[in-house]
């Protein structure tokens, strides 16, 4: 009786719970808040499309709280990551699928059909990473990261730029340590041999 | 390109990575925002939605418990005594002493005489009368 009635008291809203709460959901808030533009360029470069990646954003933000949001916040980072890789799989595979069956079909296209062509990203138009650092090197490393298959931007991005280390990188990108490295080696040459000309 | 080029190359890549990063148009920054808040209300909402079921379960194992905590308080040993019909017509409001006194054995007369007793309380009523 007694531990039933503690198990019941446990659950009510006392001042103290509350306060819990709403420190975690403040937490929360700013990992998010932490997160959500490192993301949203990650998905930038993943989809070529501004609307897409905001949309791939908000299903990993939605499916890191549904989740994760539990987890201690040390681990907040490589799972939020992990959900964002997991919807930038699905959307590359989707559009690889799309893609197949539109070749397919492709003798004559209907004018309503979506060009894969043109939902590419245009290397020519500066994007955001090159309008802003203003520099023919910010241009040359976005086009060099938009060129880089998906595996190894993930990794090369997560690496170095959000400076998560291996084993963080192996979860976020559901694969092993021996793997990351492999994709960030991988990563780092091609983007060495694309961008040599500015170094030399 | 040798090793130290590879630190200032990506040393820079990760700098003008952050500036494109940090400045976002509005429109877009709002759409985050917006993106963030609806991501966190539907952690409050999932948070309403179990909390409904558990506390009902509460309230009822609460009404069970106490149910079951009277039950345990109205039901003593009542069989045991010699006349245990008697014993249902005690006042229980009086507690440990009333109980006392009916099983007590040397009292058996006492109850067994009660009509007697009682008929003697109504002549005494009308005397008074």
């Amino acid at each position: 009786m007694h531990q039933l009635l503690t198990a019941i008291n446990e659950q009510s809203w006392t001042p103290q719970r509350v306060d819990t709460v709403k420190a975690d959901e403040r937490a929360l808030d700013q990992f998010l808040k932490a997160v959500e533009r490192r993301a949203l360029r990650m998905a930038d470069m993943a989809t070529g499309n501004r609307e897409e990646a905001l949309d791939l954003v908000q299903d990993a933000m939605f499916g890191f709280v549904r989740h994760y949001a539990a987890k201690p916040s040390a681990e907040w980072a490589p799972l939020f990551y992990r959900v964002l890789d997991s919807r930038l799989n699905d959307w590359h595979r989707r559009r690889r699928v799309r893609s197949r069956w539109m070749s397919f079909f492709s003798s004559a296209p209907a004018d309503d059909e979506m060009d894969p062509v043109a939902q590419a990203p245009d290397l020519q138009e500066p994007g955001p990473l090159a309008r802003v650092a203003g520099k023919e090197i910010g241009q040359a490393l976005e086009a060099a990261l938009v060129r880089l298959p998906l595996r190894q931007r993930q990794a090369f991005l997560l690496r170095m730029w959000e400076g998560l280390d291996v084993a963080a990188t192996a979860t976020a990108m559901r694969c092993s340590e021996g793997s990351v490295k492999t994709h960030l080696s991988r990563a780092l040459a091609h983007l060495r041999r694309d961008l040599e000309a500015h170094y030399e | 390109m040798n090793d130290q080029n590879d630190f200032v190359w990506i040393a820079q890549a990760t700098t003008a990575l952050d500036e494109s990063a940090r400045d976002l148009d509005a429109a877009t920054l709002s759409r985050l925002n917006r993106v963030r808040q609806a991501a966190l209300q539907q952690k409050r909402s999932r948070r309403v939605s179990w909390m409904l079921p558990a506390g009902l379960a509460g309230a009822c194992a609460m009404v069970l418990a106490i149910g079951v905590w009277h039950g345990a308080v109205r039901e003593p040993a009542l069989p045991t005594l010699p006349n245990a019909e008697l014993v249902h017509s005690v006042n229980w409001s009086n507690g440990a002493d009333d109980l006392e006194l009916v099983a007590n054995e040397d009292n058996i007369e006492l109850y067994q005489d009660l009509d007697f007793y009682a008929w003697l309380d109504t002549q005494n009523q009308e005397h008074d009368g």
